[in-house]
């Protein structure tokens, strides 16, 4: 049996047509199934774990990477085959996953490819699709062997399942990507030096992959994870192999 | 802040789609690990795949790959990789399976062992060059604590 979690912000008019394909495209396959609708402070996990004891065996995320990340990093460890329905902008993670927007993603699920993907797993929970940390003054250890520090503030992404796009500066037109690999987190780290009297100036970045990492401060810092914002003085990051069992299209890049 | 998770998303909707993305950011994804100019790396460092140094490590450098320590930067401890091009400084032991590029900005304080090597003009060397494939008869390796020396040695004949 299939359930549908669909975002809140797919009850905008503008996406009404593009939903409308896509049911009747599900509903030509065979696959339709129980609609649920997201709001702000639904947790994805209960409500999944509910559906499970009713007979699912398949959840499907309908939305954009946001709601992928809200949903996944609540439920990683719920044991049912996930399906990905990428709708409207903002959909970074459906490229990595080879599942087109809009209701061709509709033939990727109708597939069945399934595939484990890995998870980051940060302090006591998971996180899919990115961590940031914000310019902090911050300390990092690699698995336990190598520390990496800067002068002054540092910032730090790990991409797990999205890739990271950055610029050199906002005026610079050529743009970088960070392809997150399979087996490896990826930590994207940008050191700040002082520039004149209150301003601050991005230095080139270094890019390390590591299945292991803990970011140390004396004082706490922000950490954002799959939109979640917390403090931390220490974080611990892990990766954890396997964890979601995913339908993935064959253009995947992993 | 210059970029943000929202915003990153925002510049690939906009601005470039992946298809369309510059040499050099595809240059880039294929390095697996750069070592930033103003970070410093201290402990043991070791990578699966190529590695690009434009900082400083203090620590051994361990990789499987292509090494590339770039002018200004400098590794303070030994390295061991399957190839190399070195501009910048190191001061420890080298050992690279295959080949090794000493550019013209290099200064390397330390024994160099490589199966392939190539030096460009202008280059600083101190230490002892080591060339795997040149077979030395009878010979007598005497070791001190600092340093090993070859007291008395025959080429072979087919070397001569």
């Amino acid at each position: 049996m299939y359930v549908y979690i669909y975002d809140n912000f797919l009850r905008q008019r503008k996406f009404e047509s593009a939903i409308k394909a896509m049911e009747i495209r599900l509903t030509d396959y065979g696959i339709a199934g129980k609609i649920l609708r997201l709001h702000n402070y639904t947790d994805a996990k209960p409500v999944i774990d509910d559906e499970i004891k009713r007979g699912a065996k398949t959840v499907v995320i309908v939305g954009n990477d946001q709601t992928f990340g809200h949903i996944l990093s609540r439920s990683a460890t719920c044991d049912c085959v996930f399906g990905f329905l990428p709708i409207g902008p903002n959909n970074t993670i459906a490229q990595v996953l080879g599942i087109p927007v809009g209701d061709a993603a509709c033939d990727v699920l109708s597939r069945r490819r399934k595939e484990l993907l890995d998870v980051g797993w940060m302090n006591n929970r998971y996180f899919v699709s990115q961590l940031h940390v914000p310019p902090s003054k911050i300390e990092v250890t690699y698995d336990e062997r190598f520390k990496v520090s800067a002068n002054d503030k540092m910032e730090i992404v790990v991409c797990n399942l999205q890739p990271f796009y950055w610029k050199n500066d906002k005026k610079s037109t050529e743009q970088y990507v960070v392809h997150p690999q399979d087996g490896k987190l990826e930590a994207f780290l940008r050191p700040l030096t002082k520039k004149g009297w209150w301003g601050y100036k991005y230095e080139d970045p270094s890019v390390f992959p590591f299945e292991e990492m803990e970011i140390n401060a004396i004082e706490p810092f922000v950490v954002e994870a799959d939109g979640k914002i917390t403090k931390e003085i220490k974080v611990k990051i892990k990766l954890a192999h396997g964890k979601i069992n995913m339908v993935v299209g064959r253009d995947r890049k992993f | 802040m210059i970029f943000n998770k929202s915003k990153a998303q925002n510049l690939q909707s906009e601005e470039a789609p992946l298809e369309e993305m510059n040499i050099e950011s595809v240059s880039e994804d294929t390095v697996e690990t750069i070592v930033g100019p103003s970070v410093n790396v201290e402990g043991d460092f070791a990578s699966e795949g190529n590695i690009i140094v434009k900082g400083t490590v203090s620590g051994s450098v361990h990789t499987s790959r292509h090494l590339v320590v770039e002018s200004g930067a400098r590794i303070m401890a030994n390295v061991r990789a399957q190839s190399a091009q070195i501009a910048g400084e190191v001061k420890g032991n080298m050992k690279i399976k295959e080949s090794l590029e000493i550019l013209s900005t290099a200064r390397i304080i330390g024994d160099v062992e490589a199966k392939v090597l190539a030096v460009e003009a202008g280059a600083l060397i101190f230490g002892k060059i080591t060339m795997p494939g040149l077979e030395v008869e009878g010979k007598t390796m005497r070791s001190n604590k600092q340093n090993k020396r070859v007291d008395d040695f025959t080429v072979s004949p087919e070397l001569q």
